[in-house]
């Protein structure tokens, strides 16, 4: 296999950890809607607060990508 | 009628300039269809030249982001001069983008109002501050000719190249040859270094960022709390009161320093990464779909926007945090 092949490989396998940001992203949303559905008046309050959560489980997809970007065009 | 003569520039309706600007995209498209740019991680420097030569920085270059820097902050200065000149006129209806400014900070205000409570003061500027320099660098990316227009050059190693071909006497374009790039000579071909780039896409910058939001996190809770502070990361507390549990509460308040550096980390990745994908699905969408690009334009407008806002807002979440103690005690500051 050579070099090239092989860095294709790599950054493939290393979006494979945006799954675990994919699966909380969802659960946070669910747990956001569901509290806004029950209580419309906090939607504010709740909305802000999900964003932030959304923000922390995207982090983690983003070194993903930041490592498969690396791996394309860096090294 | 009002709100008719609102939506016209020139007198022509604004939708007459949302068809013309598809025309001019088809247009521009088939005369000069795009090529796919070269991914470039770090920042291109554009004059070939150290601007100053430093015994601690080393040389100098001015990169194409900087210049993206020295753009947004006259915009942003640009922007409160504006907004300080409709102010001090005493107008109690704020228009255009005194309205505007005054609904950001409105929000950000309120906003760090229900979470800082008292230390408001310290914390609204730090928020203000990152979120509108972090929102008018993330959208230059969407002006049309930030990461398209620049120098031509000879590509550097590793790199193809594409021929050039004349738009007017002295302005040339990249463009895809019929057969392989490979076929045209070596001296031939050309890459092209853009005159101006996003600032996110430059890690300096998001460090940069990252430290002054870290290190400012730290500045506010000293003055806050005072030395204890410190006991935060060096709980010495209960080192002797509980003689096992002690040891491991300061352990933990060790583990506290780690998580600060991994602060800095996630900031400075989180806005790089997310921008850098950003422009990089620009690129590609707009080879690929060069007329359908425009819905990544609003994506990447959303992305921008909501970055902007969660770096300012994780700023002050955290500087709040920092202001109450750590103990099991003076809590209730937080909404």
């Amino acid at each position: 296999m050579d070099a090239a092949a092989a860095k294709l490989i790599g950054a493939g396998l290393a979006m494979i950890g945006t799954i675990g940001a994919g699966a909380g992203i969802g659960i946070v949303v669910n747990g956001a809607v569901q509290g806004m559905a029950r209580n419309p008046d906090a939607s504010g309050n709740v909305q802000v607060n999900m964003i932030l959560g959304i923000a922390f489980a995207e982090a983690v997809a983003i070194y993903c990508l930041v490592v498969a970007l690396l791996i394309l065009f860096v090294f | 009628m009002n709100s008719n003569s609102k939506n016209r520039i020139f007198g022509i309706p604004n939708r007459y300039y949302v068809l013309l600007f598809l025309i001019l995209l088809v247009l521009a498209q088939i005369f000069f269809p795009p090529v796919r740019p070269h991914v470039q991680l770090p920042a291109e420097p554009i004059l070939h030249y150290p601007v100053f030569q430093g015994a601690v920085t080393g040389q100098f270059f001015w990169t194409n982001t900087l210049t993206a820097m020295v753009i947004a902050d006259i915009l942003l200065v640009l922007m409160a001069l504006t907004v300080r000149r409709v102010v001090s006129k005493g107008e109690m209806v704020p228009k255009g983008i005194t309205g505007a400014v005054e609904a950001i900070l409105e929000m950000i205000h309120n906003l760090t109002e229900t979470t800082a409570g008292k230390w408001t003061k310290a914390i609204f500027p730090f928020f203000a501050t990152i979120t509108l320099l972090v929102l008018v660098v993330n959208w230059m990316e969407l002006i049309p000719g930030v990461d398209s227009i620049g120098f031509l050059e000879q590509p550097r190693p590793g790199e193809l190249g594409f021929p050039i071909k004349p738009v007017t006497s002295n302005i040339y374009t990249l463009y895809q040859p019929k057969g392989a790039v490979q076929t045209i000579q070596a001296g031939d071909r050309y890459t092209l270094v853009p005159f101006v780039r996003v600032l996110s896409t430059d890690l300096n910058f998001t460090v940069a960022l990252a430290l002054i939001s870290v290190v400012m996190t730290q500045v506010i809770g000293l003055r806050a709390l005072g030395p204890s502070y410190l006991t935060k990361y060096f709980n010495v507390k209960t080192l002797f009161s509980r003689p096992i549990f002690g040891v491991i509460d300061f352990g933990v308040g060790l583990l506290e320093i780690i998580s600060e550096f991994s602060k800095i980390l996630s900031f400075s990745f989180r806005l790089f990464g997310n921008i850098f994908a950003g422009s990089v699905l620009l690129f590609v969408m707009g080879t690929l779909l060069p007329i359908l690009q425009s819905p990544f334009l609003l994506l990447e407008f959303f992305v921008g926007l909501i970055q902007a806002v969660v770096f300012g807002m994780l700023t002050m979440v955290f500087m709040s945090l920092a202001t109450i103690g750590h103990g099991d005690h003076e809590e209730g500051h937080a909404s």
